[in-house]
């Protein structure tokens, strides 16, 4: 379902490259294409995949009753919820980058296309990539936390996460997607039809936004690692 | 002889209910059954003994090890689960590799051991099948075959023989038998005096999350047999065969389910009465359905061990 979800940007880009071809459609697929990044990417997949993969992680052991095959191993909880996390991070990467860098080159590929571009749909796909890190860290501790995470993880990431991304000075900071949007300077200037979603954005310096980053996903993974280590889970009948 | 199992003080409740109550006991090698009725606690000292749960109160070791978050003896560790749980979109075979592969084992390793289990368990012919397409005896025996295929010393199964139809419940005991035979330590719990009796003499009678009795099954079966016994049969010549038990004086009550087709007898001689029940079969043409020992029969024996 995910896969699924996740192809739904390169339907749409063959969509309108079909209009822009057309005629119908005037704007460059530079801008078309941030417009499906900043919209589509960083706003709802990241967030939701690394939301049901994240707070899946435990729940969905112990509502299938199977977390006593793991924990009876001889391998440390800790090893476990870490491995789990690289593992659901490796299927989403994918299910990530493969979508990004197809919609980016159906919108893009025509005689001016050159390689350097290419630059371009990489650094898109590390700063997505970072975000979901960072929200599959925080999605993983809420599912070693509680026993029915999905409600608190839907909360942050389609609530606090939008909402407070619009007040302004450092409010805006307590979230993830300020730090991936200020990852994207060129586009916190007023392009596309859909700038007004981003215009209160106040930046924070490309460095310290990715350590940022790493921080948020080291912490809570560690959090998460640590519960689960010593944590009980009973599995109700 | 090396202590292979441990438990002192054990003590372990879930809010205001408990689970188990002081449990103070030593496990050697072989097969060890611990006999209870449905909430005995019989799950709960397994899951303490295999790092699932902690203990409240005192604590457990195994080999003279504490268990609770001690990776290093899960690998002496076997454990059969209760629950009818699996990652069922995997095949037997790879869900086999794929616990193995926590062991450190190399993929060909791991491959070797999975094909091994499954010979074990008699699955080889269906270990590239889906687990979700298994019947209740196949994955009860895939279940097992994931608690030994990395060849532990102790052998935790809870509840391996529930709810198996007579030829699986053979495959296992068989099963069970050869690790014994093996040297290990294996700890076998259930809720039915039968299938104990098929696995092992050594007998812990736990209810109430305590240790009632400990001893060889004759010890325990005198004690039981001290107390009536209910058996249900069904049969469409039910009130045939009840005219025919009539007679016997080991019979204590009968009573009649005629909307079932169906008698129950009360009796305090057990084998007097099965044997009498085999000489009807062989002699007449008598069709027999079912033949069952209502679970709370042994709540009640629990209870009159008791003293309630």
């Amino acid at each position: 379902m995910f896969f699924l979800l996740s192809s739904a940007s390169v339907l749409l880009a063959v969509i309108i490259r079909g209009y822009q071809l057309a005629g119908h459609w005037t704007e460059s697929g530079q801008i078309i294409f941030q417009n499906i990044l900043m919209v589509f990417f960083l706003q709802f997949l990241i967030v939701i995949l690394s939301l049901f993969y994240g707070t899946s992680l435990v729940t969905e052991e112990l509502e299938g009753k199977t977390l006593p095959y793991l924990t009876s191993r001889p391998v440390s909880r800790a090893e476990i919820i870490i491995g789990k996390y690289l593992a659901s991070l490796a299927l989403t990467s994918i299910m990530l980058v493969s979508t990004v860098l197809i919609s980016y080159l159906i919108l893009n590929i025509d005689r001016d296309f050159r390689l350097k571009d290419l630059w371009t749909v990489a650094r898109y796909s590390l700063v997505l990539w970072l975000g979901l890190a960072a929200y599959l860290s925080f999605f993983t501790f809420l599912s070693t936390w509680l026993s029915k995470p999905i409600l608190l993880g839907l909360a942050f990431g389609f609530g606090w996460e939008n909402v407070i991304q619009y007040f302004p000075g450092t409010t805006q900071k307590l979230s993830v997607v300020h730090y991936l949007k200020s990852l994207l300077p060129q586009y916190t200037a007023a392009s596309g039809r859909l700038s007004f979603l981003f215009i209160r954005l106040e930046p924070t310096r490309d460095w310290l936004s990715v350590l940022i980053l790493i921080l948020i996903t080291a912490i809570f993974l560690a959090l998460a690692a640590l519960l689960f280590s010593f944590k009980e889970y009973l599995m109700q009948d | 002889m090396r202590v292979a199992i441990e438990a002192r003080n054990l003590s372990r409740w879930y809010g205001n209910v408990l689970g188990i109550s002081e449990i103070n006991l030593e496990i050697n090698p072989g097969i060890t059954a611990l006999l209870g009725p449905n909430g005995a606690g019989k799950s709960t000292f397994m899951k303490i003994l295999t790092g699932q749960l902690k203990a409240n109160i005192g604590e457990a070791r195994i080999f003279g090890e504490k268990v609770w978050n001690n990776t290093h003896i899960f690998r002496h560790l076997g454990f059969c689960p209760e629950d009818d749980a699996f990652y069922e979109d995997l095949s037997g075979f790879e869900f086999l590799c794929g616990l193995l592969s926590l062991y450190g084992y190399s993929q060909a390793e791991a491959r070797g051991r999975a094909r091994q289990a499954l010979d074990l368990v008699e699955l080889s012919d269906v270990g590239g099948r889906q687990v979700r397409s298994y019947s209740r005896g196949m994955r009860q025996r895939i279940k097992i075959a994931q608690a030994i295929a990395h060849d532990p010393d102790v052998l935790i199964l809870d509840e391996p023989l529930s709810g198996l139809d007579p030829l699986s419940k053979r495959r296992i005991i068989k099963v069970i038998k050869e690790f014994k035979n093996a040297g290990k330590t294996i700890v076998v719990s259930s809720h039915i005096l039968p299938e104990v009796e098929a696995l092992t003499s050594e007998i812990i009678l736990i209810h109430q999350g305590k240790i009632i009795a400990r001893g060889d099954i004759y010890f325990i079966r005198d004690l039981i047999d001290t107390h009536p016994h209910m058996i249900r049969i069904k049969s469409p010549q039910f009130r045939q065969l009840a005219k025919s038990m009539a007679s016997e004086d080991y019979l204590l009550k009968m009573a009649f389910e005629p909307e079932n087709q169906a008698v129950v007898f009360e009796t305090h001689d057990r084998d007097r009465f099965f044997n009498r029940l085999n000489e009807l079969l062989l002699s007449s043409p008598l069709v027999i359905d079912e033949i069952t020992s209502p679970d709370d029969n042994l709540q009640a024996v629990f209870d009159y061990l008791v003293g309630k």
